[in-house]
């Protein structure tokens, strides 16, 4: 599971937790092997799992993924839609804010504290924005927020959701059934970026580069 | 007609353009060379006539400020209403926001609403076969990926840090428009706070600053950490987000793009693989050492002097060679 999600889900667990009776469902866009990520899901607390499939393997742009969410969420009734701030690997920040804008709900991006939820009407946040500042907020519900990392400490997995989640039913939507648009963006290349020539890397074993090291700072008079 | 303008979205912090801002400007000049079309300024602010008047004075780019009472803290609701009606008047090509917590925020939604592509936290950009290609880190900076917008128009925001603000003064000043935003009333309160800890910082006064990141392995690893810290006269110990996220120090010590930026005579990376998020708050440092087990670590990339090893070796072998020196 993307790590920025990870935070998400026990986000929505914790909103579980304070709140009786919520309803927590995991959502993955993807090929099949998203089945497995969405089982760690139910093993980390969510009740439901529901996997929205992608036949081929290939680049999926945040507004494709966006659009089949929120196609899909459109037809229930969620009041918070969580998400990482952003996906490890393509690190776009841009699919919940898409989902937000094509429901027309709320949004706010960034989230580093969530604090209460008032009568399902609104929900309470802090955005982590720059130079070590948070902008506080209440957000109305319905509303997508997506969360920063150490907004909380995701839990371990406890012994009877692993072996509920072992057997229960995950629910496969086909994605031709629920949009058939095109992305706009499109991936034309992926390479390892080039090093900058500056870097001298120290030769030798271990101890000839720590006194290598040593005398470079010493002629920096660093020590 | 095909629309020929680039709308650049200011940012506002502390009474001033960000600097992210003055960046984007330099980006879009690049991107306006490239594709012909002229740049305009969009500032959404409160009380912002004159700083309008300064922008429009030093880049000679035309601008339109929008002005409202609750265009003054940032906001999604208001700000994402007040900057499309102003877009949907222009019609441009591109709209470029940095990739700040205001930008990233805002650009998907407008791209949305434009029904145009958006490509975020953009750090170069080619031409090739006539198309403009953006290219962006992924992967925490391990991969450089190439897209290109499939629509007549695109959202972008620009990584701080990826190109430099301008010095020059324009010779002719671009004109002022200023509009009034049609934002209903009401709007939710904001506040602006300190992240917890903050001021305690030891980082902003530090010479040398030795940074931990995941590649530390555990939270005892600390410790030699700090002794290596500890062998300067004002060393300070910073981390990596992912470190202080496991909770092993506080975020007072985080340096990169959410956390401080610091420009120390000397940074040593300890663990750190180098994520374009951390490499922006700490690449103004004067020299750069990474210790890093593995030899492709971006970090590697902007560093002075790398090492390739096992720092949980490395570093008690380092302290007990300036013990003996000493």
């Amino acid at each position: 599971m993307n790590r920025f999600d990870e935070f998400a889900l026990e986000e929505a667990v914790r909103i579980g937790e304070e709140i009786p009776g919520t309803e927590i469902e995991a959502i993955s866009v993807g090929p099949g092997r998203v089945v497995s990520t969405l089982r760690k899901a139910l093993e980390r607390g969510a009740a439901a799992g529901t996997h929205i499939l992608v036949e081929e393997e290939r680049y999926m742009s945040p507004f494709e993924t966006a659009s089949l969410i929120a196609s899909y969420a459109g037809t229930g009734h969620y009041d918070l839609i969580i998400a990482g701030v952003m996906a490890e690997d393509d690190m776009h920040c841009q699919v919940g804010q898409m989902i937000a804008a094509i429901l027309e709900i709320r949004c706010a991006t960034s989230v580093i504290h969530r604090g209460t939820i008032r009568e399902e009407t609104s929900v309470y946040i802090e955005r982590e924005i720059e130079e070590g500042q948070r902008l506080c907020m209440e957000v109305a519900l319905p509303a997508v927020i997506t969360v920063q990392s150490g907004i909380n400490r995701p839990r371990y997995p406890s012994l009877s959701n692993v072996l509920r989640a072992k057997n229960q039913e995950i629910r496969t939507i086909d994605a031709n059934d629920l949009w058939d648009d095109d992305g706009r963006d499109q991936l034309i290349s992926m390479r390892r970026p080039e090093a900058s020539a500056k870097g001298v890397f120290l030769e030798g074993g271990s101890n000839e580069k720590a006194r290598a090291l040593i005398r470079i700072l010493h002629e920096r008079a660093l020590i | 007609m095909m629309e020929d303008k680039i709308a650049i979205i200011a940012e506002l912090s502390r009474g001033g353009f960000t600097r992210a801002t003055h960046e984007v400007i330099s980006f879009a000049r690049e991107l306006g060379s490239a594709c012909a079309h002229s740049e305009i300024i969009i500032i959404p602010g409160k009380n912002i006539r004159g700083l309008a008047e300064e922008i429009a004075r030093t880049s000679g780019i035309d601008v339109i400020g929008i002005e409202a009472e609750t265009l003054d803290l940032y906001s999604a609701e208001p700000f994402k209403s007040a900057i499309l009606d102003v877009l949907k008047d222009i019609n441009p090509a591109y709209v470029c926001l940095p990739h700040s917590a205001m930008g990233f925020d805002l650009a998907p939604g407008i791209a949305v609403d434009l029904g145009a592509a958006c490509i975020t936290a953009v750090e170069e950009i080619h031409e090739d076969k006539k198309r403009i290609c953006f290219s962006k880190s992924m992967w925490g900076g391990k991969i450089r990926a190439e897209l290109v917008s499939m629509t007549q128009r695109a959202v972008l925001t620009v990584l701080p840090g990826a190109w430099t603000a301008s010095v020059e003064e324009a010779f002719i000043a671009g004109s002022v428009r200023m509009v009034k935003a049609n934002l209903a009333l009401g709007a939710s309160e904001i506040t602006l706070m300190e992240a917890p800890g903050e001021r305690e910082s030891e980082l902003p006064g530090a010479d040398v600053i030795v940074s931990a990141g995941r590649g530390i392995g555990k939270e005892e690893n600390l410790e030699m950490i700090r002794k290596l810290a500890g062998i300067f006269s004002r060393g300070a110990v910073g981390a990596s987000r992912s470190v202080c996220d496991l909770g092993w120090l506080g975020h007072k010590h985080q340096i990169g793009f959410t956390g401080k930026t610091v420009s120390p005579g000397l940074y040593i990376a300890c663990g750190i693989s180098g994520a374009i998020q951390h490499i922006s708050g700490m690449k103004d440092s004067q020299m750069v050492i990474a210790i890093n087990i593995d030899p492709h670590a971006p970090i590697f990339n902007i560093a002075d002097y790398c090492i390739v090893e096992d720092l949980t070796e490395f570093i008690p072998a380092l302290l007990e060679l300036v013990e003996i020196s000493r």
